[in-house]
């Protein structure tokens, strides 16, 4: 079972996300939450085995959170997708800066996400 | 030597259109850089639209010249679009000397039209072109490393790397207005830190801004967090410190303000420039849009080649996938993958390319429309000015080329049935002479182009009792005013009892409408008696590749075009009213009405479980909800006709392939709002 943290402001967009990873293959829990803020809450709770965020929250944004994840021990090794509207490549090249994972635009193509996923969880479980 | 001869010929013919095309955008960039200097000179803020409207003018004429292989032309141009993404995004000042290479550039541009198709001629400017390249290359990165502020800022470098582009741009901007720079940092228990943080925020956000809110771990990082919030105020570190009275918090200076921090100078009030009279003496303009009519044939054909290489490409993807989940064959799928990513990075390259060359602005079109007032107030003896603004806006060269029909009998209206006789408006206390405003502007992923005209409005009982002896309703049918209204696109209906001449026989609003709907656009109309009457278009902005949202209803999927859809929602079957045979759903407070997919298509799927997912819809200001069962995603999708059986199937726009081979239908939205409401209105 693979447990994943959608971070996403928008509910159409955390559905759409939502509906993208229930069609992996492997078995996934998925966590929502609605803001960055949330997320810092969901973080401890939970052992997740990977983290999907947008850029752009009310609250704290999405380069933020990739921060905090990458500086705090407990999370660091967490994969990290930030799936963003187009627009910002200085955006995109600061998420990978802190850490990110990968970047995917929007609108993004499920089996794109999928594929992304896949390949990040094969190397998390490599490197365990 | 005939086969020489032609291919010469055919080469001059690109290359003309190429000129034409480009000698309008460097047009365009003149009269911007023109403004640009005259507000550089009043000493105020430069109009932020101007800068990126030159920027967009640079990114096509980059993207066109590429289109023909002019790599001198094209090349200048992507340095100048350089410049301008940096003066755009604040990262070079405005007052940088590498502004003035802007007007060296238009001018060198200018000379390179005038030698395209003769190679010679064009080598020779090779050199100076390289040397203006480099210059602008060199001008722009000092500019802005010059420029970057932010650098010498006293602040840890992990708390720049996560301002987003616009953060880092409000940052900047408090900089410029001299507010001193600090950063006030507070730890909070982990599972509450809600109620600390906001306050801290909001006693912040009285007396500065908050730029950025940075989370690290606390102290004890399993309990605890810790937020840094840089922070820009006019008050100093003590001032601020002893404002903000929050004991846990630290305080300290990223920057200082500029001891004048009130004397900066405040933005000028930048007059917009006034609209260049659309002038229909430009005969080139028409023959632009001639060599277009020839061209938008070849658009579509590398259109559609894109389009199956898009589809193609996510065929790709998925065997990939299904590579990569098989344990032997896991290596060769993560390459292939790769392979797979890259491609699709270079695909959105040129599809962004192709649809960019495919947009025209509305202007051409307005300049044919003038040219219709202008015979039409002849003709008809009519005092009518014609106020045209959005000219700039763009849409699909298809679009427009469609669009010509519906905007001129719409205008032609106006000026004939809706504008009144010079004495009728003089006795009414109007002004004599009659205007017709056409306003066309970008709404999400749609143009509206809305047709004003301040004539006498629509006649409601004259067009019910016309309405009634067509027999299309009968005495006693109760409608609402719209409705009353939308009669106007019924079939063969004019309020005029004798039909004009320019009005013409045969063709109605009725026509209007089914071609604005066959370009899956919608039409409005609003009158006000004695005031004027509205008509406005509502079109997507293209008509190429689509994003769709694929659903899922039983077995089947179908998609249904992203541009009209406004939301998901995960609703329960209990939340479902129904009323008269309709099902009703309660939207924050409007009841929408919803279709379920299977009923509308007879697929005789049965609602199995107690979600369903409501996929609002909507084209101009009409909403409806659709149920599916599952979503499935979004994807790139080609439309094409349908052939066989189902062509005439109302409800259907066309037929796509997914990645995995498979068609599906694509939900006709236009039609389907449409039905819907008019059920409603028969009910």
């Amino acid at each position: 079972m693979k447990r994943i943290l959608i971070v996403e402001d928008s509910p159409t967009m955390r559905a759409l996300l939502n509906s993208a990873l229930e069609g992996l293959e492997v078995p996934v829990k998925i966590t929502e939450a609605s803001s960055g803020f949330e997320a810092l809450r969901c973080l401890p709770r939970e052992l997740f085995d990977l983290i999907v965020t947008d850029i752009n929250m009310p609250d704290i944004n999405g380069l933020e959170l990739v921060s905090f994840a990458k500086s705090n021990d407990a999370y660091r090794s967490i994969p990290l997708v930030i799936v963003s509207t187009e627009g910002s490549e200085r955006d995109r090249e600061k998420g990978l800066e802190l850490g990110a994972d990968a970047y995917l635009v929007k609108p993004f193509e499920p089996e794109h996400l999928r594929e992304v996923v896949v390949d990040l969880l094969a190397r998390g479980a490599q490197s365990e | 030597m005939a086969t020489r001869d032609s291919r010469s010929r055919s080469g001059r013919k690109a290359d003309q259109e190429f000129v034409s095309e480009a000698e309008e955008i460097l047009e365009r960039m003149r009269e911007d850089y023109a403004d640009l200097d005259d507000q550089r000179a009043a000493g105020g803020d430069v109009d932020p639209d101007l800068i990126n409207r030159m920027f967009r003018s640079a990114h096509s004429l980059k993207a066109l010249a590429g289109m023909f292989g002019l790599e001198s032309i094209q090349d200048l141009a992507h340095h100048l679009e350089d410049i301008l993404d940096g003066l755009r995004l604040g990262r070079v000042p405005m007052d940088s000397p590498c502004v003035g290479l802007i007007d060296e550039a238009i001018h060198t541009f200018a000379n390179l039209l005038e030698s395209v198709g003769n190679e010679e001629a064009l080598a020779a400017f090779n050199e100076p072109v390289e040397d203006l390249a480099s210059r602008i290359a060199a001008s722009a990165k000092a500019a802005a490393e010059s420029g970057d502020e932010l650098q010498s800022l006293d602040i840890d470098e992990a708390l720049l790397r996560a301002l987003t582009e616009y953060e880092e741009h409000r940052l900047r901007e408090n900089i410029r207005r001299g507010r001193h720079i600090m950063l006030v940092g507070s730890t909070f228990e982990i599972m509450s830190f809600d109620e600390g943080l906001s306050e801290l925020s909001d006693a912040i956000r009285a007396i500065g801004e908050v730029l950025s809110t940075l989370p690290a771990p606390g102290e004890t990082p399993e309990s605890q967090i810790r937020f840094s919030l840089l922070v820009a105020s006019d008050l100093d570190l003590m001032e601020l410190t002893a404002a903000l009275d929050f004991p846990d918090a630290d305080v300290q200076s990223v920057r200082e303000g500029a001891a004048t921090a009130d004397v900066a100078p405040a933005p000028s009030k930048v007059e917009p420039a006034p609209q260049t009279p659309a002038s229909s003496e430009q005969e080139s303009l028409r023959s632009i849009s001639e060599t277009v009519r020839v061209d938008i044939r070849k658009l579509d054909e590398l259109m559609n080649l894109v389009g199956e290489l898009v589809i193609q490409r996510a065929s790709i993807g998925e065997i990939a996938a299904r590579l990569i989940s098989q344990h032997e064959s896991a290596q060769v799928g993560v390459e292939l993958s790769k392979i797979h990513k890259s491609l699709d990075r270079k695909l959105k390259g040129i599809q962004s390319a192709v649809l960019e060359v495919r947009m025209v602005p509305m202007r051409q079109v307005f300049d044919k429309v003038s040219r219709v007032v202008r015979a039409l107030r002849r003709d008809l003896q009519k005092d009518v000015r014609l106020e045209v603004s959005g000219a700039d806006t763009e849409l699909d060269k298809l679009i427009v080329e469609e669009l010509v029909d519906p905007l001129m009998h719409i205008v032609r209206n106006a000026i004939d049935h809706g504008i009144e006789a010079v004495d009728e408006r003089v006795a009414a206390g109007k002004d004599a002479q009659g205007c017709i405003e056409i306003n066309a502007f970008q709404r999400g992923n749609h143009v509206v182009i809305a047709v004003r005209d301040d004539g006498k409005g629509i006649d409601r009982s004259a067009l019910f009792a016309k309405a009634e002896s067509l027999g299309l309703v009968s005495a006693d049918t109760e409608l609402s005013d719209r409705e009353i209204l939308n009669l106007v696109f019924s079939p063969g209906l004019s309020t005029q009892s004798e039909v004009s001449e320019t009005s013409g026989r045969g063709v109605g609003m009725d026509v209007v409408r089914e071609n604005v709907m066959a370009l899956g656009g919608a039409v409005e109309v609003e009158s006000i008696s004695g005031r004027g009457t509205t008509i406005s278009m509502t079109l997507p902005i293209t008509l190429a590749i689509i994003q769709s949202l694929i659903v899922v209803v039983g077995e089947h999927r179908f998609a249904i075009p992203i541009n009209s859809v406004h939301e998901t929602l995960l609703i329960d079957t209990s939340e479902i009213q129904r009323s008269e045979g309709r099902e009703i759903l309660n939207l924050r407070g409007d009841a929408l009405l919803l279709r379920s997919l299977s009923d509308e298509f007879e697929l005789g799927v049965l609602r199995d479980s107690e979600k369903q997912f409501a996929v609002i819809v909507g084209v101009g200001e009409q909403r409806i909800g659709l149920l599916v069962d599952r979503l499935d995603g979004q994807q790139d999708t080609v439309i094409k006709p349908i052939q066989g059986p189902v062509k005439n199937v109302r409800g259907f726009a066309g037929a796509t392939e997914l990645g995995d081979q498979d068609a599906v239908l694509v939900v006709d939205i236009s039609s389907l709002v449409d039905d819907t409401l008019s059920r409603k209105e028969s009910a």
